[in-house]
């Protein structure tokens, strides 16, 4: 549950994502700061992908201080993309996020790790910026967090649940 | 006995590489069918829009054969819904067979069952059959991952291209890129592919749950 101070803040900050190519895309995730990065690229109209991202946000908040890092890559096009800034706010997102652009055979090859281009998709990148995971469907809380947890930082405190 | 333990380690470091290879690697993805590959479940009988069961084999077409993965509900799937169908209608009429196969489970989108694909066929004018794949176990055999998927079969039944219709689900006339239709010029003319695979956004199947 978000405290409704954040809906709030959500609601009023949720910017629309920046374009980002998949070069743009790979530069953040290379940015350094973060030990682990996880890629999600996701759409509105993905009943799937609306599912997850309450998950994706909590596993944010539990572990951005032990260095997890979260990209979320909007690929909705055309009214979804108003679509896209609404839910945004919903949710609560008051972060930077990132929307596709290009076209999406040089997207999806640059990515790599075998996507078929069906959604919703996760990438994960350890801290050097290397693909080490992906998957192209719906995790679970527990999941993601196993998938994230062998590269955490040991200090700092978990605030999960 | 000093090599022996280099070797070993040797073989250790390489197993970890390669587990790391492939750990990068999407995970419980069915491998799409490869380039020059048969088309496969070429028997399975398909119920269509109307009314009859049709299988791979008799839609096989003199030039080639055009299986297209497609639905009723996704956003890709509709965005693209026109051009397919277009594609679909002129290239049946150059010797190549030509079908849609809804595989996704009516019950995970309700817009994805048999009537609303009647209604939808009727509605966009597809001249060939639009069937129902009422296990998803076609897809399966094509290794089919989203919607729209396209494959596209030569004379001989081999697969020479598999992927996207173009390059803009948004708007056809920002297309810059043509593939499927490259692809079905080439195949239509006894020619080579040159753009074999390509990939886009799409939906993923709607998998029928084994009962």
């Amino acid at each position: 549950m978000l405290p409704l101070t954040a809906l709030i803040t959500g609601l009023l900050a949720a910017t629309p994502p920046a374009p980002a190519t998949a070069e743009k895309l790979l530069e953040e995730v290379r940015r350094p700061g973060a030990t682990v990065t996880l890629v999600n690229i996701w759409a509105t109209w993905c009943v799937p992908c609306r599912e997850e991202f309450p998950d994706l946000l909590r596993l944010r908040r539990a572990y951005e201080a032990r260095g997890l890092r979260l990209v979320l890559v909007n690929a909705d096009f055309g009214e979804g993309r108003d679509e896209a800034v609404k839910f945004l706010g919903e949710q609560g997102v008051s972060f930077p996020t990132l929307r596709k652009e290009e076209d999406d055979d040089a997207f999806i090859r640059a990515l790599g790790g075998g996507w078929s281009g069906a959604l919703p998709a996760t990438f994960v990148f350890d801290g050097t910026g290397k693909l080490v995971d992906a998957w192209e469907h719906k995790e679970t809380y527990v999941v993601l967090e196993s998938k994230i947890r062998p590269f955490l930082r040991r200090e700092g405190k978990e605030t999960t649940r | 006995m000093r090599t022996r333990t280099k070797l070993a380690a040797l073989a250790a470091a390489l197993a970890l590489v390669a587990g790391a290879g492939m750990a990068a690697e999407m995970a419980a993805k069915p491998t799409a069918l490869a380039i020059g590959a048969n088309v496969p479940a070429a028997d399975v009988k398909m119920k269509g829009v109307d009314g009859n069961e049709v299988t791979l084999k008799d839609v096989m077409g003199a030039k080639g054969t055009l299986v297209v993965f497609t639905c009723n509900a996704c956003p890709y799937a509709k965005g693209w819904e026109s051009r397919i169908v277009e594609l679909g209608n002129t290239y049946a009429g150059k010797g190549i067979g030509v079908i849609a196969i809804n595989a996704n489970d009516p019950k995970v989108v309700a817009d994805d069952g048999y009537d609303e694909m009647v209604s939808r066929a009727k509605e966009r004018g597809m001249k060939y059959p639009y069937v129902v794949d009422a296990t998803s176990q076609v897809a399966k055999a094509f290794g089919a991952a989203r919607t729209p998927e396209a494959f596209l079969f030569d004379a001989n039944g081999k697969l020479v291209y598999h992927g996207a219709v173009d390059d803009n689900v948004e708007s056809a006339e920002k297309v810059t890129k043509t593939y499927l239709k490259d692809a079905l010029d080439s195949v239509v003319a006894g020619k080579e592919v040159s753009v074999k695979e390509t990939k886009a956004v799409g939906c993923g199947i709607k998998w029928h749950q084994q009962a």
